[in-house]
């Protein structure tokens, strides 16, 4: 396959965006003692700062991005809804709760909370599949979001009750909830990456039937696929890939509507085309977020959430604009 | 039943002869002529009875809520304290404390659920409320802004206002075209929402802990944080608000009907639409300067007066009363359920409220008039 | 009724278009019309689809701006009266109506009377005879409390109807009040429309079906592409000739044993057959 030029400038900004997260930050390390240690030049401080904090964030960073860019363009494709986005139709509020409450019973360990967060996920995602087949919701792009949002809400308000009742959660939650990639294990990164990997083999297993289910289900059905197979497959991926996502870096909302949205602007509705351009847009997007939110208000640091919100906004307005909301 | 088979007669007399008819108000109303029969008022006896019960309930819940709270006061007390003849502990409790509180979350409450009716009416959805549009959202991040920013000498009360104000316009301007009607105004909001909300963050993230705790209940919606100005403020402006939505709501009545009808029965939608969505925005942001954004009693308080008011009214102030009542009883749960703790009374109407919201969504039209 | 002379432009027309261009948007819907509707008939606006017809009537109920031109009320610009006026004058019945669930008939009809009511005259003794007059006229007196949902088509199409007589108007106007109807109730709603017009209104609606045009109307105005290429009464002006240019078919054109307007018969895409 032959990759179209927007393919190498997409990868080109991911370069250049990986680039300037290990460049830049907070601190006495600055683009120059950083770009020698690159060259070769052993800074035992700079040496630190880069390998121990912003690598580890990059990496959160690229792991995020790629995860939620992909989720949010299956869901979509799934639900026929350009405005399903995980973090719009509460798939990641879902997955924040789980982990809430996880943390509220005393766990810790890392593999726990990822597990803990894609079930969340997974009952999240499924409560929205259960919506759109309802009558007169899945015809309606603008309702299932609006549902989202009121679930989101309702699951947030738990939230914080929860924190109200256990200060020492309360803590724990407080920096998580609010979206970041900062100070992440290794360990925790690694938790993630057998559920990532099986994800990723689901989506390269179902993503033909899933192009074909684009065209209605008595098409897919027609040509030898089952719909209700493919559908829980996809859900079953989305929900790795969200609660793997929530699990490290907290809800982001409007990663996977903004990924997909800019892919589709180059690579057209086919959800191949769509997924082989989320692979570097959504870490591009997450990292460059990331960058900024060092930068923005130095010395301290905005929630990456904050960010991806002002981003994300308007491209919501920008969809919602154009003359017919169109289904996917 | 008499009355009924009067009425029976009267029309079919009527029919017979026409010009004879005695001028009988329409069924459910009670007429009053006055001036030598040259004014009349038309009362809705329906709604007389509807508001009559709310504000019983709101009585009741007043007492309920002056009665609770770590130092429990008996009914025969808070009466006596009421008087001016209670010990000092009451006194004080009451007075500095509990009365207040209840009368702040009274208002707060019924401004937002009168912004919340005017909305829905002129927007025709019910979803249209001043919190699903990001309205209570943005006041909220201008009031932060002005309690965290040492260069912004507005009061909060002045920059909720603004925040409302902008939210509405900037809604309307993303909406283009279709106006307050369909959708693309609510997700607006939404977007808007959203945005104001990691507004709000970044504030709160970029100052000191102490500032920050006392800009918390902003972000959820609690009565611990009123100031006694934005309350006088809020009761000075629900009073004209109030009596100005009086005044609107004959020609906001017309615009259930089609909009052409409407025109033709001499309405002026759009001046119309922009003084109902102007009392609109003046009611939530002076509730939220006293309350912050708490959610869904500006759909749930017109909601429930919907339910029980007559077919095609408008029920403004059956909707002030069921948003005052919500308030009160959230207020109550929250600072009674676990009790010493207490919950923010925007986190109990969240909690209450989104069920109700999401089988709106999920099994009803949002169309008001389905 | 069989014989009506042909109508002359009197210069006496309670409503009148002068030289009016409508546009949606950037596409113009009528370039320039001129109209007069008669007073005390019925005017039918027929037209295929999308030739401004409905643009048309809502332009001279005031609910779509002129791009040039005006809509004359009773010799005065209907854009610089007060709202009120123009709704004491006119009355405007659209094509596609909703009311809010559980109103009933005689709250609808009481809508009418908004126009002649204020703050401090909520209900008249002129606003109850209005109304018991508007449901008599209708037949929906029987009606009055039952809600509008629970109502058969033709019922309801009457209650709105009912709606605009209250409202005591001059002028009436319809948009299509009988497209959505079976043949009774459609025969139902023209009746009632020809009894308001002996009582002294003048009508104007907005018809897709041209037999009923034929039977019903005393006026004719017959639209195509924003124009008006034909205008007179029933028997005057319809002819296979017209019938050819407004929907590009052919039929034949007799005249009705009763009532001597004309009735059209035998459909055809060609000339012969």
């Amino acid at each position: 396959m032959k990759l179209p030029h927007y393919h190498m400038i997409a990868w080109l900004l991911l370069a250049i965006a990986c680039l300037m997260s290990l460049l830049f930050g907070a601190g006495s390390i600055g683009p120059d003692s950083a770009l020698g240690l690159l060259m070769g030049n052993d800074d035992p401080e700079a040496r630190f700062v880069i390998m121990e904090l912003r690598l580890p964030r990059l990496v959160v960073g690229l792991v995020t991005g790629l995860a939620l860019g992909v989720a949010g363009a299956l869901l979509q494709t799934l639900t026929r809804n350009p405005l399903a986005e995980p973090g719009l139709l509460g798939v990641s509020a879902g997955s924040a709760f789980a982990v809430t409450l996880a943390i509220l019973l005393g766990a810790t360990t890392a593999s726990l909370t990822t597990l803990i967060s894609q079930l969340g996920a997974l009952a999240g995602c499924a409560l929205v599949i259960a919506a759109t087949r309802m009558q007169g919701v899945g015809q309606d792009p603008v309702r299932l979001v609006l549902a989202g949002a009121t679930l989101t809400g309702l699951l947030l308000s738990l939230s914080s009750l929860v924190m109200l009742i256990d200060q020492r959660a309360a803590d724990e939650i407080r920096f998580w909830v609010t979206g970041s990639v900062a100070g992440r294990s290794w360990d925790q990164l690694l938790a993630t990456l057998p559920s990532m990997i099986l994800a990723g083999l689901i989506i390269v297993a179902v993503v033909r039937p899933l192009a074909s289910l684009a065209l209605g289900e008595k098409v897919a059905m027609g040509l030898g696929h089952h719909p209700g197979l493919i559908r829980l497959a996809v859900i079953l991926a989305v929900a790795l890939l969200v609660g793997g996502a929530t699990a490290l870096a907290g809800p982001l909302a409007f990663v996977g509507l903004v990924v997909p949205f800019v892919a589709r602007g180059f690579g057209g509705a086919d959800i191949r085309k769509t997924l082989w351009l989320c692979l570097p847009l959504g870490p591009a997007l997450i990292v460059s977020a990331d960058t900024v939110s060092r930068l923005l208000v130095a010395p301290s640091e905005m929630p990456l959430g904050v960010i991806t919100a002002i981003i994300g906004a308007p491209v919501l307005m920008i969809i919602i604009r154009s003359r017919r909301i169109p289904t996917l | 039943m008499t009355a009924a088979t009067d009425t029976k007669t009267e029309r079919a007399s009527s029919r017979l002869a026409p010009t004879l008819s005695p001028s009988s108000p329409p069924r459910g109303f009670w007429l009053w002529r006055f001036n030598g029969a040259q004014h009349s008022l038309l009362l809705d006896r329906r709604a007389i009875a509807v508001n009559s019960i709310l504000a019983i309930l709101l009585a009741f819940s007043a007492i309920a809520s002056l009665a609770s709270g770590s130092l429990s006061i008996s009914v025969p007390d808070i009466l006596l304290t009421l008087q001016g003849n209670g010990s000092t502990i009451h006194s004080f409790v009451i007075q500095e404390l509990r009365l207040p509180r209840f009368a702040a979350g009274a208002l707060s409450g019924a401004a937002l659920a009168l912004a919340g009716c005017l909305m829905q009416t002129l927007a025709r959805n019910r979803l249209a409320t001043p919190g699903i549009i990001g309205i209570d959202n943005a006041a909220t991040a201008f009031a932060v802004a002005s309690i965290v920013s040492t260069t912004i000498s507005l009061a909060p009360s002045a920059m909720a206002l603004a925040g409302a104000a902008t939210a509405t316009a900037v809604a309307f301007g993303l909406a283009g075209a279709t106006g307050t009607r369909g959708y693309r105004f609510i997700i607006a909001g939404l977007a808007i929402g959203a945005v104001s909300g990691a507004v709000t963050q970044v504030m709160l993230s970029g100052v000191a802990l102490d500032d920050a705790n006392a800009a918390y209940p902003w972000t959820v919606g609690s009565l611990n944080a009123r100031n006694p100005t934005s309350v006088i403020v809020l009761t000075v402006g629900l009073g004209i608000g109030y009596l100005l939505s009086l005044a609107v709501r004959r020609g906001l009545s017309t615009l259930q009907l089609p909009e052409s009808v409407a025109v033709s029965l001499g309405t002026r939608p759009g001046r119309v639409r922009f003084a109902a969505l102007a009392l609109s925005v003046l009611m939530t942001g002076f509730a939220v300067s006293v309350a912050g954004p708490v959610g869904l009693i500006a759909l749930l308080g017109p909601e429930l007066a919907r339910t029980v008011s007559r077919p095609g009214r408008i029920p403004l102030t059956a909707s002030a009363l069921a948003g005052a009542l919500l308030m009160t009883l959230s207020d109550l749960a929250g600072r009674t359920l676990l009790e010493p703790l207490e919950i923010p009374v925007g986190i109990v109407t969240a909690l209450a409220g989104s069920p109700y919201l999401l089988w709106i969504l999920l099994r009803k039209s949002p169309d008001i008039s389905r | 009724m069989t014989q009506l002379p042909p109508f002359v432009s009197s210069g006496q027309s309670p409503l009148a278009a002068r030289k009016l261009a409508m546009a949606h948007g950037s596409y113009q819907v009528i370039p320039d019309l001129d109209l007069e509707l008669p007073a005390g008939k019925v005017t039918a606006i027929v037209g295929p689809n999308g030739c401004g017809k409905s643009t048309l009537l809502n332009g001279l109920a005031r609910i779509h701006k002129p791009r040039h031109g005006s809509v004359i009320l009773s010799g005065k610009d209907i854009h610089r009266l007060p709202a009120r006026d123009v709704a004491q004058k006119l009355a405007l019945l659209p094509q596609e109506n909703s009311a809010p669930e559980g109103l009933t008939v005689s709250d609808l009809v009481r809508f009418g009377r908004h126009p002649h009511q204020s703050w401090l005259s909520q209900w008249s003794g002129e606003d109850q005879r209005a109304l018991d007059n508007a449901l008599t006229a209708a037949d929906v007196l029987d009606l009055a409390d039952r809600p509008l949902d629970t109502l058969s088509g033709g019922q309801r199409q009457r209650a709105w109807i009912a709606m605009s007589v209250a409202q005591q108007t001059p002028l009436l106007l319809l948009d299509e009040p009988t497209s959505a109807l079976d043949l009774g109730h459609q025969i139902e709603v023209f009746e009632l429309i020809r009894t308001l017009s002996r009582e002294g209104k003048t009508i104007a609606m907005v018809v897709h079906d041209i037999v009923g045009a034929c039977r019903y109307a005393d006026h004719i105005v017959a639209m195509n592409n924003g124009r008006i290429i034909g205008e007179g009464i029933p028997q005057h002006i319809i002819t296979p000739e017209l019938i050819r240019d407004l929907y590009g078919v052919y039929c034949d054109v007799i005249p009705d044993p009763g009532s001597g307007n004309p009735v059209l018969v035998n459909f055809r895409q060609n000339p012969t057959g």
